[in-house]
């Protein structure tokens, strides 16, 4: 080959991909003519079935690559296994969960069974779990035929990530099959606004706010979303198509955007404020960054809590609570979280670039999941606390005599169960550190993901409150 | 989280922010903020709604909402 055509072939190849950086984006949400409120991925518009809400059960899926689908997939196995008394006749727990609220690598199981339900756990290991999904990204990565696609500015690593689960895993699935199934659990796949910084699920409610068709959006768009792990994966971009469908925020946003100045609920105006930022006409914004669901949150609780602890939530719990439609209520949190251990403090020497950079980004996640399980915690305590408030004031006065007992209004009651399936749960050291120190990865031994399938059943089997609620449910653990 | 009772003479659906929301009282949880309160079914009842800050309430001592008959004081 001569210099000449050498250098022709060189002109050519950069001016393809310079017509490709021009590329126009095609966005994958498709357009909202206009907004039903009677239609779309809602959780008030899905079948219920034998699903009962005096037992309302939620479980929640962390972010951990392969390591926290595997988890999760051995928790939804154990559920299945698990059989309990409901209205006078058996069943699996699984039947009874009513919302899966998933982050990151968690996202693949939760939205698999969104759209297979039971055939999840026939297809998903060989689909998924066993399936090398780190190689396969790399060699789509240094596939010249993928060079092209990537130098387009609004085509990134997870695009293509995208396009292999939706090929390969959810064999081209999309939300409109899952609203087609119409039945609970509402999963919800939760990504992250990285304008706001705010957790961005994958739920009509949401896309109401862009004028846009969740059904239209392939599953696998929403997991790539869910698991875009900064610096690994780049951000997914959606189009906003904000004020072209005739949305109306509910009632409450504008009542506690206006709470702004009074301080009264910054958590509740915070949240009013996003929608209205999302949903600004223009748009204001319109293009949405959305990256993996653990920077927001990693263990996919805090939409739960929002539920549990507000009226003003697209499937609010609390207000089936108000309804005196719940009797128990069941949170498993299923947290596949590590700490690797590091000889860091075996030397004197400063610490890398790499190393503080990795502790920098990830030692504020851990802590606020840490907080987030405190908050679990203090949401059980305050519903427990109110119960024995009103007991106690009433044995006080029931104790001066028949005359003095006092008829206290309260609120409807509920139990509680907040189950934790966790690594640091292991009664073993030695078992403990393995499962601790396995690596975030999309690519994990068969080995090891059947551990992890084995140890996500014990833990839960093992778990104080899961043992409390199998007495009270008349259960046959896993 | 704040407690709410909202009285009427019979017992009524109680709307929170259009949304339903048990009934007339009975004590009900809501988050701490501006809520507006409405009764349901038939419109006999005054005030039309009541838009209220709800805060500092504990679960004995809920924040009272009172709902009154069209024809009544």
């Amino acid at each position: 080959m001569t210099l000449a055509r050498l250098a022709a072939r060189a002109v050519m190849l950069g001016c393809t991909l310079l017509l490709a950086a021009c590329a126009s984006f095609t966005p994958s949400n498709p357009p909202l003519a206009k907004v039903q409120p009677d239609a779309g991925y809602r959780f008030e518009r899905l079948e219920r079935g034998d699903n009962t809400d005096e037992l309302f059960v939620i479980v929640t899926f962390s972010g951990g690559g392969t390591r926290a689908a595997a988890l999760a997939f051995g928790v939804l196995e154990a559920l299945r296994d698990t059989t309990i008394e409901c209205r006078g006749r058996r069943r699996a727990l699984l039947d009874e969960v009513d919302v899966i609220s998933s982050i990151s690598g968690g996202s693949f199981p939760a939205a698999y069974y969104a759209l297979r339900g039971e055939k999840t756990f026939e297809e998903f290991p060989k689909r998924f779990l066993y399936r090398p999904v780190q190689s396969d990204l790399t060699k789509l990565l240094f596939s010249p035929a993928n060079w092209l696609k990537l130098a387009g500015a609004s085509f990134g690593r997870s695009d293509l990530a995208a396009e292999l689960y939706h090929r390969e895993v959810f064999d081209g699935g999309t939300y409109a099959d899952v609203v087609a199934r119409n039945r609970r659990p509402f999963v919800i796949l939760n990504a992250t606004d990285m304008t706001t910084g705010t957790q961005f699920p994958f739920i009509q409610d949401q896309f109401d706010l862009m004028c846009s068709d969740l059904a239209g959006v392939p599953l696998a768009r929403a997991a790539a979303s869910s698991s875009a792990f900064p610096g690994g994966l780049t951000a997914l971009t959606f189009q906003n198509y904000a004020g072209t469908c005739e949305y109306r925020q509910p009632a409450w946003v504008q009542r506690a955007a206006q709470d702004h100045a009074l301080r009264v609920n910054p958590r509740r105006t915070a949240s009013a404020e996003n929608r209205l930022s999302l949903a600004a006409a223009g748009p204001a914004r319109p293009y949405i960054h959305l990256s993996d669901g653990g920077v927001a949150d990693n263990i996919g609780l805090r939409g739960p809590l929002a539920a549990i602890t507000s009226t003003n939530n697209p499937w609010s719990v609390l207000r089936l609570m108000n309804e005196g439609k719940v009797e128990k209520l069941v949170v498993v949190v299923v947290n596949a979280a590590t700490n690797p251990a590091t000889g860091r403090d075996q030397t004197a020497s400063v610490p890398g670039l790499v190393d503080t950079l990795t502790t920098a980004a990830t030692v504020p996640l851990d802590n606020y999941s840490f907080d987030t399980l405190e908050l679990l915690r203090a949401t059980v305590n305050e519903f427990n606390e109110e119960a024995r408030l009103v007991d106690g004031c009433r044995n006080l006065a029931a104790r001066k005599g028949a005359q003095c007992a006092l008829d206290i209004p309260a609120p409807r009651r509920v139990e509680l169960y907040p189950v934790q399936v966790a690594f640091e749960y292991l009664g073993s050291a030695d078992e403990r550190a393995w499962f601790k120190n396995l690596p975030t990865s999309f690519e994990l031994p068969r080995e090891t993901i059947d551990k992890l399938r084995a140890v996500g059943r014990r833990l839960l089997n093992e778990d104080p409150e899961f043992q409390k609620l199998m007495k009270v449910l008349k259960g046959t653990p896993p | 989280m704040e407690y709410v009772k909202v009285t009427f003479p019979t017992r009524r659906l109680v709307y929170i922010d259009e949304e339903e929301n048990g009934y007339t009282n009975e004590v009900l949880r809501v988050e701490a903020g501006t809520h507006v309160f409405e009764l349901g079914t038939v419109a006999n009842y005054r005030p039309g709604s009541r838009t209220v800050t709800v805060k500092d309430t504990t679960v004995l001592e809920p924040m009272e909402i009172a709902f009154f008959k069209k024809d009544e004081s």
